[in-house]
């Protein structure tokens, strides 16, 4: 199977896409996904790589500003779309208030999960300044974390949301 | 020094930063030119005879460059354990024979994921299908297929013992003649996967006769040992790099082929080589935790005081030693820390079968045994008419207590986890009360109690730590320890922040690199707090002194009469006399030799202990911490579905004292998830050793959707001073126990279901209902 495939010529196209602001053109394969686009051609690793089976949604980006996994969405399919990852969320040295409300909260312990949870708060606050704990719950069921147990996120979010959450950390 | 400045605070992480802003270098992350992709040719059958292995038309496939079998191997063994009683008895690739199902046969590296995908298939494998044993049980027939012929037996003349602990003390048939009450239970954990999101990624390079690996790992130091070992090369000949972890709970400390395998594939193309197991790989042919079968036979006074206790445990260990011979050494040490036991006698088995092979896993036996316990227990309390807060205080080992190893309990918090548990929760007012309730949706509590060990002696047995002064004033810290997310760096920076009375902004730390800092024990023992911890207090009290030292030379003072705040020393009876530690570093530059102010520290737990204790006979002293915990769980039971959820947790625990609050309540927070996915969510599936749900969509780790409240309370059994040793104890693993016992407790206060085997599923707790309704014993 992978013989008759490797012979057939599959033809490269070049596609434009939008990587927090920056507009690049690049040459893809039908079968190359945007995870890959990301950390292989562009060396934005900040991107994680988990299962590529669409599940744990450590992949999470915001295409269009909307959260997909980008181990299974198709580069081809950005193409003239704009990509947001977690590279592009601090301005400078001063994080975004979900960055910073992470670090305060302590809901990061590996932080393998963490861009993928960054990009799904990041996308849910932007529609929803100020989300019930079911549309956090909702927003983030698709990220896995094993290190936290969750309680730790839901209150980052909640404080980013500015719910009257303090920070626990200093 | 009075007041603390960093010790018990919760400052941030100081590897936070890097991981929201997708900086951390994971090894995954790690990119170097020329790279080739590696990947594993496993075996499809659980146990065959490898007849003929062809490699020629993998070789011949253009992209391809190099191609491994166990030939091309030193043919050098490795286990998790390495003693004269317990040899290695695993080589890195599989030599004539299959024993598990995705067992690695060779290995490719190419030019790209395609070629090394094709190149596997073009590898021939003829097998000869041998018969293969899955049940612990059936193996130790004597007839049973021979998982490993040529090796010494255990115990002859079963077939597949691994390893065998026996111990116990006092006479238990005398002790069970003088109980009033006895009880006999069987209890058995099932097969569950650690759950580390980052995938095992390697990426090796092998570059002027030396080689560099970037691996996912707990303790770069182990890894580097195991690798240099099976590759035969001097230790100072491999340098395992720093890199983020993501995630590990017991999963990443083995050494495992793939990384073998991407060195080895690099010494031949002496390009970097890189191997990640892919999630499919990691379900169905990597290392998960061990399902034990443990039968307890109980014997008590009227009041609940424990007489006698005779246990067995028998591990599923799969196809090789893995740290099956510790599990079964550990299930008795988590068995004896919490409660007194006059008489034991405990047998514990590690038995082959065709499964994959078995690795440590967050609480190494103590979810298991202490589950079984806790609920055993909890069935005498009630069938002697003693409450649950009762028998456990009736039973706890007091501080100061010697366990029967000769190890001591120290200010053990034991009684005090209980009374708060069971004050803080109202246990006593809710207890009970579930079963009675009319309504189909049922709730209700339990509790559980568990004790930890906090470090041993395992190889590299001890860790170092050294500080070094900046011409600024700032120290710079090398520390071998490898944060895992637990948050060891920010640990030691409070540390030696305390220390020296710095900003811990300005302490700046370099760790995990085996070339650039200094040995340490890793992430693996529940030691690194206490361990490195101590190791980087003193190295930091080092160089305090060699401050206060230059400065009472500069002011001509005794340095009885200097005092240090805010990286300035000053003489407490001449306020003019004082300088910052760049004053004085500069001073010291400039008048005297100048020499960089460095500091050392080392710290080995039992200082005065040769190694670890016998795994099979328990002799000799295991620890010098033990941290305790009682645990508590209010579960909700849909009797009509079965459907049961943790909906809160509290842990009380003695972790010592905390050195940062918040990052052990992470670790709490962690584990009682970690407990609610092996009581209800998780299980792998396996069928003749193939796993049947080899994904995270069939795999149901817990989402957000089923996160508990999660309560908790320390009750601070030991302190921090400036310039002395200091006791934390354990807080990263054992947690997962105690909560696990209380959940099975609330599920029986729920419903009258007696669950003696996990996971507790709907069909499980259904049937336990039914039945009771049927003997009219429960409410429909």
């Amino acid at each position: 199977m992978p013989d008759a495939q490797s012979k057939r010529k599959v033809g490269s196209q070049i596609i434009e896409i939008s990587v927090n602001g920056e507009r690049h053109e690049i040459s893809v394969k039908p079968r190359h996904t945007l995870v890959e686009v990301l950390r292989e051609k562009l060396g934005l690793t900040g991107t994680k790589d988990g299962c590529e089976q669409g599940v744990c949604g450590v992949c999470t980006v915001l295409l269009e500003g909307r959260p997909v996994l980008a181990c299974i969405t198709l580069a081809l399919e950005c193409h003239g779309k704009e990509v947001r990852t977690v590279e592009g969320l601090a301005q400078g040295e001063t994080l975004s208030v979900v960055q910073q409300a992470f670090l305060d909260q302590g809901a990061v312990q590996c932080g393998f999960c963490t861009p993928g949870m960054l990009m799904s708060v990041t996308a849910l606050l932007e529609k929803n300044a100020n989300p019930s704990l079911p549309e956090i719950k909702k927003a983030l069921e698709g990220n896995l974390c094993r290190c936290t147990g969750y309680n730790a996120i839901v209150a980052a979010v909640q404080q980013a949301a500015g719910q009257g959450v303090k920070p626990v950390m200093q | 020094m009075g007041e603390l400045s960093y010790i018990g605070k919760s400052f941030r992480r100081k590897d936070g930063p890097d991981k929201v802003t997708g900086r951390a270098m994971y090894s995954q992350d790690v990119k170097l030119p020329g790279t080739l992709i590696g990947r594993i040719l496993r075996s499809p059958h659980p146990h065959a005879r490898i007849l003929r292995i062809d490699t020629s038309k993998a070789r011949a496939l253009p992209g391809v460059k190099a191609v491994i079998t166990v030939d091309d191997t030193k043919g050098i063994k490795h286990g998790f354990v390495e003693t004269p009683r317990y040899p290695p008895d695993q080589e890195v690739l599989a030599r004539g024979r299959v024993v598990h199902v995705g067992e690695e046969i060779a290995a490719v590296a190419a030019i790209d994921q395609l070629t090394a995908r094709q190149a596997l298939e073009l590898i021939e494998v003829d097998y000869e299908i041998l018969p293969a044993v899955f049940d612990p049980d059936e193996a130790i027939q004597p007839d049973a297929p021979q998982i490993h012929p040529t090796h010494p037996k255990a115990q002859v003349p079963f077939s597949n013992i691994g390893g065998r602990t026996a111990t116990g003390w006092g006479d238990v048939e005398a002790g069970f003649a003088e109980s009033d009450y006895v009880r006999e239970d069987r209890f058995e954990s099932h097969l569950r996967t650690h759950g580390y999101l980052e995938p095992h990624t390697t990426i090796a390079h092998w570059e002027n006769e030396r080689l560099n690996v970037w691996t996912s790992s707990m303790g770069t130091f182990i890894k580097r040992a195991k690798l240099a070992k099976t590759l035969d090369l001097p230790y100072s000949a491999v340098r395992v790099h720093k890199a983020y972890v993501g995630g590990t709970f017991g999963g990443k400390i083995d050494l495992y082929s793939h990384e073998y395998c991407a060195a080895r594939l690099s010494m031949i193309t002496r390009r970097p080589v890189r191997i990640v197991a892919t999630r499919e790989d990691i379900f169905a042919a990597y290392r998960h935790g061990q399902p034990l079968a443990m039968e307890i036979k109980t014997g008590v006074k009227k009041d609940g005081t424990i007489v006698a206790q005779q246990i067995r445990v028998i591990n599923n260990s799969g196809a090789y030693r893995g740290s099956g011979v510790v599990v079964i050494f550990l299930a008795w040490g988590f068995t004896m820390i919490p409660y007194r036991i006059p008489n034991l006698k405990y047998e514990g088995l590690s038995v082959y079968t065709n499964y994959t092979v078995r690795a440590p896993q967050r609480g190494h036996g103590c979810p298991q045994i202490r589950f079984a316990i806790e609920s055993q227990l909890d069935r005498i309390a009630e069938d002697l008419g003693i409450d649950p807060v009762t028998i456990r205080l009736r039973n706890a080992r007091k501080p100061w207590e010697e366990l029967p190893n000769g190890d001591n309990v120290h200010e053990a918090g034991l009684i005090d986890c209980i009374k708060v548990a069971a004050e803080k929760s109202d246990f006593l007012g809710k207890y009970g009360k579930g079963r009675k309730a009319a309504s189909t949706i049922r709730r209700g509590i339990g509790m559980g109690v568990s004790g930890y060990f906090g470090g041993s002696l395992i190889y590299p047995n001890g860790s170092g730590v050294i500080v070094k002064m900046n011409d600024d004033g700032t120290p710079t810290v090398l520390t071998g320890g490898i944060d895992v997310g637990q948050g060891s760096e920010t640990v030691i920076s409070q540390i030696v922040a305390e220390e020296l009375a710095v900003n811990i902004d300005d302490v700046k730390i370099i760790s995990s690199d085996t070339d650039t800092t200094p040995q340490d024990i890793g992430a693996w023992i529940s030691g690194m707090t206490y361990v490195t911890g101590n190791a980087a207090r003193q190295a930091a009290g080092n160089v305090r002194q060699q401050l206060l030292d230059l400065a009472a030379l500069r002011f001509n003072v005794d340095i009885k009469h200097l005092g240090i705040k805010d990286r300035v020393i000053f003489n407490r009876n001449d306020p003019g006399q004082r300088m910052t530690y760049r004053e004085i570093i500069a001073h010291s530059i400039a008048t005297r030799r100048g020499d960089t102010i460095i500091g050392e520290g080392f710290w080995r737990t039992m200082r005065d202990e040769p190694t670890h204790p016998s795994l099979a006979t328990t002799k000799g002293r295991w620890s010098e911490n033990y941290a305790y915990s009682c645990q508590v769980a209010e579960v909700e039971v849909d009797i009509e579905s079965g459907e049961a959820r943790l909906i809160k947790a509290l842990t009380v625990h003695d972790c010592g004292f905390p050195i940062n609050p918040a990052l052990v309540k992470g670790q709490i927070d962690g584990q009682v998830s970690m407990a609610l996915g092996h009581a209800f969510l998780e299980e792998v599936l396996t069928k003749n050793g193939y796993t049947l749900n080899p994904t995270w969509l069939d795999y149901r780790m817990p989402t957000i959707h089923e996160m508990a409240a999660s309560d908790d309370a320390d009750v601070i059994t030991e302190q921090y001073v400036v310039g002395k040793p200091y006791r934390t104890k354990e807080v990263g693993e054992g947690l997962v126990s105690g909560i696990l016992a209380a959940i099975a407790n609330a599920v029986y206060d729920a419903t009258g279901v007696r669950l003696t085997s996990t996971p507790f599923t709907p069909e499980k707790i259904l049937k336990g209902v039914r039945k009771l309704a049927r003997e009219g014993k429960g409410r429909q």
